[in-house]
């Protein structure tokens, strides 16, 4: 039996540590859910055009090269994970130490924050019709 | 001093422990040790994880809501150094702390009770589906027999053997 590798084990997790530093950090969900509120609705439709393709965004913040990869990625099951993550009131630092015994714990989160119709409306149809061509 | 909690398992972080990590809309994370900084960079929810403290309050598992939780606060007035209030104020929360996990064993207890008439029930089912395991095949008129009457018989009929 020869010697068991010691090093250079996780040499190719690269994309992995890359995906999870905090330099080019992707939206949190709390920050996402706030983008979604009503009042900040304007924001959520930025889309752009570039390089002659139309960069179509989702409530995931993620940019698509055109609207069938759009459809395709809001039926998909990452996408619908997500919205339903996002009903839920988002974790704060202050629910964190409410939990720590500083003040009564008390969940909130199961109650739905957004209403049906407007969760359909962030999710796209709309956005893509609008800015689509 | 201040002792601040940690964002993902709200544990007490004490001066020169832990990580900040300061997100680019301002808001502050801090992290009691590398475990928790890292189940927060990949996105997990605290609500979600069994270990992290908003878990075990949210599903139920610990006392959640006590007057006994509103004296630990954050305040920002400075107070004057009074050695009467500071003698004061160190009994008040030896006491708190007694009260509490009195309460909190409580809580514990009443949550386990049940568990014991369940697990009774786990038995009895479990010994009536496999009787027949021990004893031949129970005719059908012995099965409105109590058990145990069948478990004498499974006995009389091994020493008979």
């Amino acid at each position: 039996m020869g010697r068991l590798r010691r090093k250079r084990m996780h040499k190719n997790d690269k994309h992995l540590k890359k995906k999870y530093r905090t330099k080019r950090r992707t939206k949190d969900l709390d920050q996402i859910h706030e983008d979604m509120q009503p009042k900040n609705a304007a924001k959520t439709e930025i889309t752009s055009v570039r390089y002659g393709s139309t960069r179509l965004r989702t409530v995931l913040l993620r940019y698509f090269i055109d609207e069938k990869s759009l459809k395709d990625h809001i039926k998909s099951r990452v996408h619908r994970k997500k919205v339903k993550m996002l009903k839920d009131v988002p974790y704060t630092p202050e629910e964190a130490e409410r939990a720590a015994g500083m003040g009564s714990y008390t969940l909130t989160s199961t109650k739905p924050l957004l209403p049906v119709s407007q969760d359909e409306d962030m999710t796209s149809t709309e956005n893509v019709e609008s800015v689509g061509t | 001093m201040r002792l601040e909690k940690c964002y993902f398992c709200s544990s007490t972080i004490y001066p020169g422990h832990g990580t900040v990590f300061v997100r680019n809309d301002c808001k502050i994370f801090r992290f009691c040790r590398s475990k928790c900084h890292k189940n927060f960079k990949i996105k997990r929810n605290p609500r979600k994880i069994k270990w992290t403290k908003a878990f075990r309050k949210a599903a139920g598992k610990e006392l959640a809501i006590d007057n006994a939780f509103e004296f630990e606060k954050k305040r920002n007035v400075p107070v004057k150094y009074d050695r009467q209030l500071w003698s004061n104020t160190v009994r008040a929360m030896k006491r708190i702390e007694e009260i509490r996990s009195k309460r909190q064993d409580l809580h514990i207890k009443n949550r386990l009770k049940p568990d014991k008439q369940l697990r009774k029930e786990a038995e009895l089912k479990e010994v009536k589906q496999g009787i027949t395991l021990i004893a031949p095949p129970v005719e059908k008129r012995k099965l409105g027999q109590k058990i145990s009457q069948v478990m004498r018989e499974a006995e009389s009929m091994e020493t008979e053997d």
